[in-house]
């Protein structure tokens, strides 16, 4: 039985407008609006801009719940993303983006808030055809650490342009530390955007919702 | 003071020459390297659309093609194109000026499909 969250994520989904990288930053003087559903595991918001194509700033809302449901953290940041390297190649395109913010955390296994931090890396590499991606997100604090590493790989059935549906078949496997998660989160997910949006749905092998939305204006 | 003859037609010939590179660009036509998705295009449409002498913008991801056309008798010089898509995060590998209109231009590459 899907919990009241899973729906929450399906009409979150419902009202976007339908839409191959999930990046930090999106291009120049664009916002990007991200909500993501991690399997109940992990749920974040996200709202940055970019003022130049090379960095962007603002920040989120992170829920962490361990499998058990014996930890649960709340953070809310503030971050810089930073294009560190980009790679612009014919057809193609290849990129390592590096982030740090800081935050206000809550627990259950722990009382009040604390200060958080957080730190990160993105490298990517995308075809019209072919995209991979390996993310790593460390969020701690005096109480808690707790790492988030997602790596993805993409395949589109078709090559898509500027005005086309773009259709991508995602696997990807995300690793918790700190006690969340044990083992490898493995995910199968279908991505689609057009013009300014994206969407990507699907389940995790334990059969749990799994799904993102982004729109940059 | 006066102007010699020969100089006089130089300084026409330059002058004619000049107004007809203004009037005849029409439509510049961009080879743009990292052209992979939507949301590329949509940073580049974004930059070229505020330029004043853009009436209108095409992307092509298959051709890695970005084309302007531009407004009667406006231009964007190389240098401010070559800047605008570097800035926008891209790279430029050639700029051509051309007479096409931009609606021959997506037949052209929708015909290369």
């Amino acid at each position: 039985m899907y919990s009241y969250k899973h729906w929450a994520a399906v009409a979150l989904l419902g009202t976007l407008p339908v839409a191959a990288t999930a990046k930090p930053i999106a291009f120049a003087k664009g916002t990007t609006v991200m909500a993501e559903y991690g399997a109940g595991t992990m749920n974040e918001a996200q709202l940055f801009y970019a003022p130049r194509y090379w960095y962007s700033l603002g920040g989120g809302w992170l829920e962490l719940e361990s499998e058990e449901g014996t930890k649960q953290r709340r953070i809310t940041y503030v971050r810089g993303n930073l294009l560190a390297k980009r790679w612009n190649l014919p057809g193609a395109q290849a990129n390592i983006f590096v982030w740090g913010g800081l935050g206000q955390a809550t627990g259950n296994d722990f009382s009040g808030s604390t200060s958080s931090r957080n730190a990160g890396f993105q490298a990517d590499y995308e075809t019209r055809r072919v995209y991979s991606s390996l993310r790593s997100d460390l969020h701690e604090s005096d109480e808690f650490s707790h790492r988030i590493d997602t790596i993805q790989v993409g395949w589109a059935p078709y090559a898509h342009d500027y005005d086309d549906l773009a259709t991508w078949v995602v696997v990807q496997g995300r690793d918790y530390t700190g006690g969340l998660y044990r083992g490898t989160e493995v995910a199968l997910l279908v991505r689609l955007f057009k013009g300014r949006t994206w969407v990507e749905f699907g389940a995790t092998a334990d059969g749990n919702l799994q799904a993102m939305a982004m729109v940059n204006f | 003071m006066k102007i010699p003859m020969k100089s006089l037609h130089k300084i026409v010939f330059a002058l004619l020459l000049g107004f007809s590179s203004i009037a005849s660009a029409e439509t510049i036509e961009m080879d743009v390297n990292g052209l992979v998705c939507a949301f590329c295009a949509q940073g580049i449409e974004k930059t070229l659309k505020a330029f004043p002498a853009t009436e209108s913008v095409f992307v092509s991801l298959e051709h890695r093609i970005v084309a302007i056309k531009l407004k009667d008798d406006a231009d964007i010089d190389d240098a401010t194109l070559r800047k605008a898509i570097i800035d926008a995060g891209y790279a430029v590998v050639a700029i051509r000026r051309t007479e096409n209109s931009l609606e021959s231009i997506r037949t052209r590459v929708s015909r290369r499909d």
